[in-house]
């Protein structure tokens, strides 16, 4: 007996012993043995390197914490309620802006000594209008603009279409049926148009996209949005996607890759033609996945124009250190030098006027041979209608896409489809008014 | 059935002892039979142990060549998927902190489990027999029932995002308390405890020098459950703790499914490997021990 | 000797006040919630007993009810299945088997492993294009197409019932043969000596002693069963797909508390379940031993 319980003890030990030795190179950033001046939490990993150039400038030490976006509200909200471990600076995503800015966890930015409210005319009006509380204080900012747009390679628009000019590959998919018509070229010539029937959802809305809710607390299921249950469908049922769903280990291989499909029993090799992304799809998406067709890509716009996540920032309201704090968000929102740099080096397309007017008529991304993105990008953002953004969208834009793809997968008629989420919808937000059927 | 099977004596053991006569007529046709069923259990072992397998092998392999099949030759980027993986989420530190996590309980539980039930066991006192029901029926519920008030009353503590909610509460386990007290009221004779006081030593003095080690064969048994317990616990950990450096290893596990790890299949594998290998490994050596604590802990019960 | 006896209440006090405070108080704490409608901030409004009401009119507890009931039910028999066969096999004295010690540490191996690990594990083996299973299968030949596991009701549900069959069939085995060691080998002997065939030993010994270990089995399990979460929680996307198909209890539970910040129904959720826990472990519990009563001449 007091054999094994000292071996197991000394195992544990042992155990314990090699943890703690891997455990001072953590991946999450905190840096054993230096105190913690700033605090970020933040969803993805592109603050990373802007916290590098912060950390240099000021002579701070940043820990930056990262948390996937699907668990995010949830890891973060306790987070800021109880204040325990709460970060100084933290970034919302487009899906939970609405809920957040009214929640007090941000700082109110119009008070003095930030004063932002003086800010307004430098930035892409909705993404300003975004980070506005309820009565109109600002709460939080952010950098970026995420109009979408259409990323394909023009080695296949020149194979399949005869052109690789975005101007013209953009006039051949104008509506939802000369998409079709695209895709139809495409898989007689064995391609894919896009990785899964997912990538249409946003030109589903057509030219006028409605909130998830509206004013008076009423769920809305445009004709629209039910329409792109057909679609999605008629892209499953006609082969025109390569069944990599969105995320997926597949989803980023057929980058650059030829990927198999399996379809009614027989294995073929294809190739994707294009991924329906925003902005940020290039720097953060393409850019990370794709080596060998550098060069080989292009952006135009689809059907119908539409804007996909965005990052905004603020200082957390009860942060002991909101000078550094704001002073980051300053950065990341209001310096020009800074700015133009990280615009040069990633691609991503800015919302901060002063700089995006000093660098658009010339700028030009490798990635995409050479296109201009950001003048076909801003000039896509006039036409992002805010409105459309409700603090419910995250859950139903989920509950929505299970329906869809209920339906697409055969499972369940369109009627039954949509009367569960309906019902799941109900279930999660009691307070909404939901159609009966 | 409660006393006959010693705790740690291996039950096998018992069989193999007195051989019984068989007829020479079945002998051939046993063979067969025997031989068949060594390979039901020969592949069963097998389907137990394939998907370890396939992990193994995939994570040694590239994203690009999961996709494309399996094949039983790893690959050769294993230290490829390793630096992606390290990239985002530190598997080792899940590894630390559920381990730190773990032995505190079981070594909380364990001595104050073993306070409990000598208390229990060697005094009178008034309201005994009621705290004794009592706790037994609250053994029966289950955990989840408290779940939200646990979460609102460690936001009202302060002590969300800390492991104190994850470790303190294992001062009070039921099950372990009824256990030790039935195995020490059967082990530890009262005489003995009377003689000690006649020696003129302190009643907390009795409890460290005669009681605990008279208790450590059952509190050794307890806290293999203990540890596999808190080792395996899932939802506490996953409501309690929000900062990813503190996060157990089980929570980690969900982290690293929806963190940038996921877009690479092999980095995936590794991964979960690391998470799975060292307790492969330690099982190696505590697999007579820990089962023969589960067929106690059964019997005892 | 009196003075001695108030030890006792020093010895069971840290007990009791961790007791009260971490368990008694949360479990008195969440019944208050369940009448209110708790969202998680703010103050908590009683409700009186509407959340109760709607937890009865609730289609999706009651699918989480019989989904749970579904899967747990299907491993439950398989792995009682195969749990008693294989203690059959190795507690037969003609067949004395031999590698016993090996068969079970290989069987009870992936009960050790951290469920989340195994749901992880299995999320990528069982993807329908990629995963590895469905092409070793294919290469083998045993199927032509791949099995879309986790994207069909029935399939997930069943994959998650052979998962947990695969986690638990071992450790019921242990326990029964550890049972099985506690029957008097005279029973045996004599059993023999009559000439009684395997299957008149196995129901007419073997499982009657054993009554009590399979009903701590069964127990055990079912209260097990019914809080089933990290597996459905990792495997597909935490909210039951496909098809509302994994939503169990506790996943119910856990999303409506802490993902839709409903707290107080969720409070509610968890009182349904616990007096289903409750109902359930009586009437098991009662039939087993009802049984046993009016048997009681037999053995």
């Amino acid at each position: 007996m007091k054999k094994i319980t000292s071996v197991l003890l000394s195992f544990i030990l042992l155990l314990g012993v090699l943890a703690g030795c891997s455990g001072s190179q953590s991946a999450n950033g905190s840096k054993d043995g230096k105190k913690v001046d700033l605090r970020i939490w933040s969803f993805t990993d592109e603050l990373k390197k802007p916290i590098k150039t912060y950390e240099k400038k000021n002579g701070l030490n940043v820990e930056l914490t990262i948390v996937p976006i699907a668990d995010y509200p949830t890891k973060l909200k306790p987070v800021l309620e109880s204040g325990v471990g709460a970060p100084d600076v933290f970034t919302g995503e487009l899906a939970f802006i609405k809920q957040w800015v009214d929640a007090g966890y941000w700082e109110n930015l119009s008070k003095s000594p930030y004063n932002a409210d003086k800010l307004s005319d430098k930035y892409v009006p909705y993404v300003f209008d975004l980070g506005k509380d309820k009565d109109g204080n600002v709460r939080a900012l952010s950098w970026q603009t995420t109009p979408g747009g259409i990323y394909y390679k023009r080695s296949m628009a020149k194979e399949v279409l005869g052109t690789d000019d975005p101007q013209k590959v953009g006039e051949m998919m104008s509506s939802m049926d000369k998409v079709f018509q695209v895709a139809d070229k495409m898989k007689a010539k064995g391609y894919r148009m896009f990785p899964d029937e997912g990538s249409i959802r946003w030109f589903s809305q057509g030219d006028s996209p409605e909130p998830w809710v509206n004013a008076e607390n009423e769920l809305k299921l445009t004709d629209k949005k039910i329409e792109f249950m057909d679609y999605a469908k008629k892209m499953k049922k006609d082969g025109y996607t390569a069944n990599a769903a969105e995320w997926s280990p597949s989803w980023f291989e057929s980058m650059d890759k030829p990927v198999k499909v399996k379809e009614n029993g027989k294995v073929t090799e294809t190739k994707v033609f294009s991924y329906v992304l925003p902005t940020w799809g290039l720097h953060s998406v393409l850019k990370t996945n794709v080596k060998k067709s550098v060069g080989d890509w292009a952006v135009t716009s689809g059907p119908s124009p539409y804007f996909w996540g965005g990052t905004w920032l603020g200082v957390y309201s009860k942060s002991k250190n909101k000078k550094a704090a704001y002073d980051f968000v300053k950065m990341m929102t209001q310096d020009d030098k800074f700015l133009k740099s990280w615009a040069k080096e990633t691609g991503d397309v800015l919302s901060y006027q002063p700089v995006t007017n000093a660098i658009k008529d010339d700028f030009s991304d490798k990635f995409l041979g050479g296109q201009n993105n950001y003048q076909f990008f801003l000039d896509q953002a006039h036409s992002i209608k805010p409105g459309i953004v409700t603090k419910y969208d995250q859950q139903l834009d989920t509950f929505y896409g299970n329906a869809v793809k209920q339906y697409t997968d055969g499972k369940k008629s369109k009627k039954a489809a949509v009367a569960e989420f309906y019902q799941k919808a109900k279930n999660a937000y009691p307070e909404l008014n939901v159609p009966k059927e | 059935m409660n006393s006959r099977v010693e705790p740690n004596k291996s039950i096998s053991a018992s069989w193999k002892a007195k051989p019984l006569p068989i007829p020479a007529s079945r002998n051939r046709k046993g063979k067969v039979i025997k031989g068949l069923i060594y390979t039901v259990l020969t592949l069963m072992a097998v389907v137990c142990f394939v998907p370890f397998l396939m992990m193994l092998i995939n994570a040694t392999r590239s994203n690009e060549a999961i996709l494309t099949g399996f094949t039983l030759v790893p690959g050769t980027s294993l230290l490829e998927n390793y630096r992606t993986m390290m990239e985002y989420v530190n598997i080792w530190n899940g590894f630390k902190n559920s381990l730190f996590i773990s032995v505190l309980v079981t070594v909380l539980s364990g001595y104050f489990s073993a306070l409990t039930a000598y208390g229990f066991a060697f005094y009178t006192f008034k309201g005994k027999n009621v705290l004794f029901v009592f706790m037994l029926v609250m053994m029966m519920v289950p955990g989840q029932l408290g779940l939200i008030g646990f979460y609102e009353l460690s936001k009202t503590l302060g002590i969300l995002d800390t492991y104190i909610p994850l470790i303190v509460p294992s001062i009070a386990s039921p099950f372990v308390v009824f256990f030790l007290r039935q195995y020490v009221q059967t082990t530890l004779h009262p005489s003995l405890i009377e003689s000690a006081r006649i020696d003129g030593a302190s009643e907390w003095r009795i409890f460290h020098t005669i009681g605990i080690p008279m208790m450590m064969p059952a509190v050794a048994t307890m806290s293999i459950f203990t540890f596999i317990g808190s080792w395996n616990n899932y939802i506490m950990p996953l409501v309690l703790i929000f900062s990813p450096e503190k996060y157990t290893l089980p929570v980690l596990m969900g982290f690293l499914k929806g963190s940038q790890v996921a877009q690479n299949l092999g980095s995936m594998y590794l991964g979960i490997a690391i998470s799975v290998v060292p307790i492969m490994i330690a099982f190696l050596f505590l697999s007579k021990y820990i089962i023969n604590s589960i067929s106690a802990g059964a019997i005892k019960e | 000797m009196k003075n001695l006896n108030k030890y006792g209440y020093f010895f069971i006090a840290p007990f009791w006040i961790v007791f009260l405070v971490f368990s008694i108080y949360p479990v008195a704490l969440t019944f208050y919630y369940s009448f209110t409608n708790y969202s998680g901030t703010g103050s908590a409004v009683v409700v009186g007993l509407s959340n109760y009401k709607r937890l009865l009119t609730d289609n999706y507890f009651v699918d989480a009810f019989f989904n749970t009931w579904k899967i747990w039910g299907i491993n439950f028999a398989l792995q009682i299945g195969i749990a008693l066969i294989l203690a059959a096999i190795f507690s037969d004295m003609r067949m004395k088997m031999k590698g016993q010690a090996f068969f079970r540490a290989i069987f009870y191996l992936p009960n050790l492993i951290t469920v989340s690990s195994v749901a992880l594990l299995f999320g990528i083996l069982l993807d329908w294009q990629h995963g590895s299973l469905n092409v070793v299968l294919m290469n083998l030949g045993f199927i032509n197409d791949p099995i879309d596991w986790l994207n069909k009701p029935a399939t997930a549900q069943i994959s998650v019932s052979l998962i947990l069959t695969w986690m638990w069939f071992g450790h019921s085995f242990i326990v029964i043969m550890a049972g099985i060691s506690g029957i008097s080998k005279d029973y045996y002997e004599a059993a023999l000596i009559d000439g009684a065939n395997r299957w008149q030993t196995l129901t007419k010994i073997t499982l009657p002693l054993l009554k009590p270990i399979l009903l701590y089995i069964m127990i055990t399990s079912l209260i097990g069963g019914l809080q089933l979460f990290d597996l459905p929680m990792l495997l597909t996307d935490g909210i039951g797909s496909p098809d509302g198909s994994l939503n169990t209890m506790v996943l119910y539970l856990y999303n409506q508390a802490f993902k839709y910040n409903n707290y107080g129904y969720a409070s509610a959720v968890a009182y349904g379940l616990f007096i289903i826990t409750v109902i359930f472990s009586a009437i098991v519990f009662k039939s087993m031993y009802g049984n046993q009563r009016k048997q009681a001449g037999q053995v």
